[in-house]
């Protein structure tokens, strides 16, 4: 690597505070989201027969994505791009500026390019998105207490089975890559920020846009088709279909510039002596689910894009009668849709087993294994969507294969296991809130991981599927494992991100409640399942009555568990009891820095340099 | 009023070599994420050509592009890769060319505008809707609208280089990769127009 280019520039540089970088913000941003998004919709809709559908839904498009647009304009999202274009580049000043330095609180209502900011842009952005989901929720299972129930209209339930999967989806896709990726990973590789910053602060804006667009679904009629938007279904759907869709495209845009920086900041800006083999295995398994997802979500993508279409111009890759095929959507939406299972639940895992060394006072039992287990996992969830399709009637005889493909991903997730489970033995755990989740997500994911074999497998699976059953099990594996790694790491992180310890005992409690609750939930949810309840349904045959009402007192338990998460969150955060630098005297590098966070991580003489693993615990360091 | 030098070149102290590896691993990461996209059309194009349901895939009118037109909107990626890789070469030609790549994809934009303006298997039926007849027009203009979309980017790309190009405040190292970096790009968007381009040519 070569040194500084000497070459002394004189070039003036304008005064920061006349600059137009300073006078945008969040508001200026919503100004002139609402202005594009109001005009697109008054100028097309005067030239449009808004009787026909097609119209409707291609000014609803056009709309929703001048939001977007105007808002990252407002917000000042293309200022460097445009100053790239016209041969300004922005001054170092400015770039100071626009990290939000000496700005207070202010910079979190900014385009800031600090990774901490987005950090936490990312944190109070995921716990908003559990609560939205978390309340469909709430109401799904009230509506499911007892069969008969007229809490909400079949079409309404519809929406909200639709709406509360696609809100949890995009939250448990970033809850832990999004405020601990961005947060702590540049810290915990000797980085001073991500690799791109305003790209990090521009996938962050541009997931913000994609929300009130899928609030706006429910002025819009809702969505019938569940979060899988099944075609030709989701082509006949209402108006609300566009907002799904027009969400999608936008998550997916922020999920793409967000997995390349992350990837990037890894691969190029770790410590000097990190190498691969000394890299915390939480930033291994975020970098390897965000790279899982840069190929993946964009079919996703282009199933939208191809939904769209039909929608308002009227192609038809969809409809049989116009060449089209409701298959090609199947095969689109689950290219992506098995790898995003563990583009969610790797991160998750990975937060458990950086947790886990330090509360067990011993090194991770075989490293090599773990990232063996994550890898395998990751290249194995290529080669297994078309276990979604069993049931489609698409090409029986690929049904074997596939089987055989999804059960060998018991392989690597075995690995993961046995790395847990060998750290943990003979070991002395130190009972700390984060330690407890460990020993959840062994159980949970137990549960989760034992019956998706049965429902990998084509005989079980043509009983269980499209029932309760496969609702039960995509939890325990999404929430009851990825989830509570989530909330470990937030337990974890809590200090060096806010700089206050988490109330440890309503951490208890909320622990509790959650995990008592969930299991009372999904293992009535089995029952059920197993007896035949179809899942997606607002009504349901007396058989299922009792394991519904259990089902349905363990999500009470569930709710008011999360509902103390955020009271201890919240509250710990303002009043909590101030954080030592490194409370569980960890070794990894994000515990070498303050609270606050210097802008630059670390000051300049003295980058860290690494000499060891970090999870040389109870041993000589090598 | 005040300076700057190279010695703070970058809020967080990198060197132009630095930034410039960086970005160009930033910019073949993206191109991974739109190979995928690439690849789903093309997944698509084939998946319903061979199934043709209902014998939809041929417009009912038999209105098909030929398969040459394919190769002419994509030209000119494959022409400003080429040059733009010579001129990363030879230094004193880069201004001619950054020009040149600008004009040609310009043209090429104008042609691919011009194909999706004038094709002939979209009608309006008597509801007053726009209908593509067949499976094989469906994928065609999702097809032609990502070549204007790489067009779009591209011609920023083009059009940022021609401008900064001999500005005296701008970074010469680092603008010496980005130039490098810009050729991924563009090696890349005519690998995919020709990968399109291929696939338009299996029409029946």
């Amino acid at each position: 690597m070569t040194t500084l280019d000497h070459k002394t520039t004189t070039r003036p540089v304008p005064n920061p505070k006349k600059s137009l970088i300073t006078k945008l913000n969040m508001g200026t941003g919503i100004i002139l989201g609402v202005a594009f998004a109001f005009g697109t919709y008054y100028w097309l809709k005067s030239g449009q027969d808004m009787s026909r559908p097609n119209n409707v839904n291609k000014v609803l498009i056009v709309t929703m994505f001048m939001w977007s647009l105007g808002f990252m304009i407002g917000i000042g999202a293309f200022i460097g791009p445009f100053r790239w274009l016209i041969g300004k580049d922005l001054t170092p000043e400015e770039e100071l500026y626009l990290a939000g330095d000496g700005q207070g609180i202010k910079r979190y209502f900014k385009y800031c390019t600090d990774h901490k900011v987005v950090g936490i842009q990312y944190l109070v952005g995921v716990m908003t998105l559990l609560g939205v989901g978390g309340t469909m929720a709430m109401m799904i299972r009230t509506n499911l207490a007892m069969p008969g129930s007229k809490l909400v209209t079949p079409t309404v339930y519809n929406s909200l089975v639709g709406l509360h999967g696609i809100t949890m989806i995009i939250a448990m896709i970033i809850v832990a890559t999004g405020p601990f990726g961005n947060y702590i990973m540049p810290i915990m590789i000797g980085a001073r920020d991500m690799a791109f910053p305003r790209l990090n602060a521009l996938s962050w804006w541009v997931l913000f846009t994609a929300i009130p667009v899928l609030c706006s679904a429910w002025f819009l009629g809702g969505i019938p088709t569940g979060w899988v938007a099944y075609a030709p279904l989701s082509v006949q759907a209402g108006p609300g279909m566009n907002a799904f869709l027009c969400t999608i495209i936008i998550f997916a845009v922020s999920t793409a510039v967000a997995g390349m920086n992350i990837t990037a900041t890894v691969v190029a800006m770790r410590a000097k002596g990190m190498s691969w083999n000394r890299v915390p295995i939480f930033v291994v398994g975020a970098t390897i689910s965000v790279a899982l997802a840069i190929p993946a979500f964009p079919t996703f993508m282009l199933s939208m894009v191809q939904t769209g279409l039909d929608r308002t111009i009227g192609t038809g890759f969809y409809d049989a009668n116009m060449g089209g095929s409701g298959w090609l959507y199947a095969h689109l939406f689950w290219i992506m849709g098995h790898p995003e299972v563990y583009v969610i639940l790797i991160p998750g895992v990975a937060v458990l087993m950086e947790i886990l060394p330090v509360f067990v006072r011993k090194p991770l039992f075989s490293y090599g294994a773990a990232i063996a287990g994550f890898a395998g996992i990751a290249g194995l969830s290529a080669f297994v969507w078309a276990h979604h399709m069993y049931m489609s009637g698409w090409l029986p005889m690929f049904n074997g294969p596939f089987m055989v493909t999804t059960e060998m991903i018991s392989i690597p997730t075995g690995l993961i296991f046995l790395v847990m489970l060998g750290t943990l033995w003979q070991g002395r755990p130190w009972m700390k809130l984060p330690m407890l989740s460990v020993y959840a997500f062994l159980w949970n994911m137990l549960i989760g991981g034992i019956t998706g074999i049965y429902l990998s497998d084509v005989p079980a699976d043509n009983y269980l599927h499209g029932s309760m059953y496969v609702t039960a099990h995509f939890h325990y594996t999404l929430m009851g494992s990825a989830l509570t790694g989530a909330v470990a790491g937030l337990a974890y992180w809590f200090p060096k991100m806010t700089g206050r310890m988490l109330n440890e005992r309503a951490g208890y409690i909320s622990f509790w409640l959650v995990q008592v609750g969930f299991q009372v939930l999904f293992l009535g949810m089995f029952v059920a399942g197993s007896e035949g309840q179809p899942r997606r349904v607002a009504d349901y045959a007396h058989m299922y009555a009792h394991a519904d009402l259990i089902s349905t007192i363990g999500a009470y338990s569930v709710g008011t568990g999360f509902i103390v998460l955020l009271w201890a969150v919240v509250h710990s955060w303002r009043h909590g009891k101030i954080a030592p630098m490194n409370p569980w005297g960890a070794k990894t590098l994000e515990w070498t820095v303050p609270y606050p966070v210097p802008l630059t991580n670390f000051p300049d003489d003295a980058m860290p340099v690494v000499t060891s693993d970090f999870y040389g615990y109870g041993k000589a360091v090598k | 009023m005040a300076t700057h030098t190279d010695s703070q070149f970058h809020v967080h102290h990198d060197s132009p070599e630095q930034i410039g590896r960086r970005e160009r691993l930033g910019v073949r990461l993206l191109i991974v994420a739109d190979g995928a996209f690439v690849f789903g059309m093309i997944f698509s194009y084939f998946y319903l050509k061979n199934l043709n349901s209902n014998n939809g895939w041929i417009p009912v009118k038999g209105h098909t592009f030929t398969a040459i037109s394919g190769w002419w909107a994509i030209a000119p990626f494959v022409v400003v890769a080429i040059i733009h890789r010579l001129a990363v070469r030879n230094r004193s030609i880069f201004g001619l060319v950054s020009i040149l790549a600008v004009l040609i994809l310009a043209a090429g934009m104008y042609y691919q505008w011009h194909q999706m303006a004038t094709m002939k298997f979209m009608h309006t039926n008597d509801a007053g809707d726009n209908v593509f007849e067949g499976a094989y027009a469906s994928n065609w203009v999702l097809l032609a609208g990502a070549n204007m979309f790489h067009y779009i980017l591209t011609l920023f790309i083009a059009l940022g280089l021609a401008i900064r190009h001999k500005r005296a405040h701008v970074n010469a190292t680092l603008e010496t990769w980005r130039q490098r970096t810009a050729g991924s790009w563009f090696t890349w968007t005519a690998i995919s127009g020709i990968a399109l381009a291929l696939t338009t040519t299996f029409i029946r």
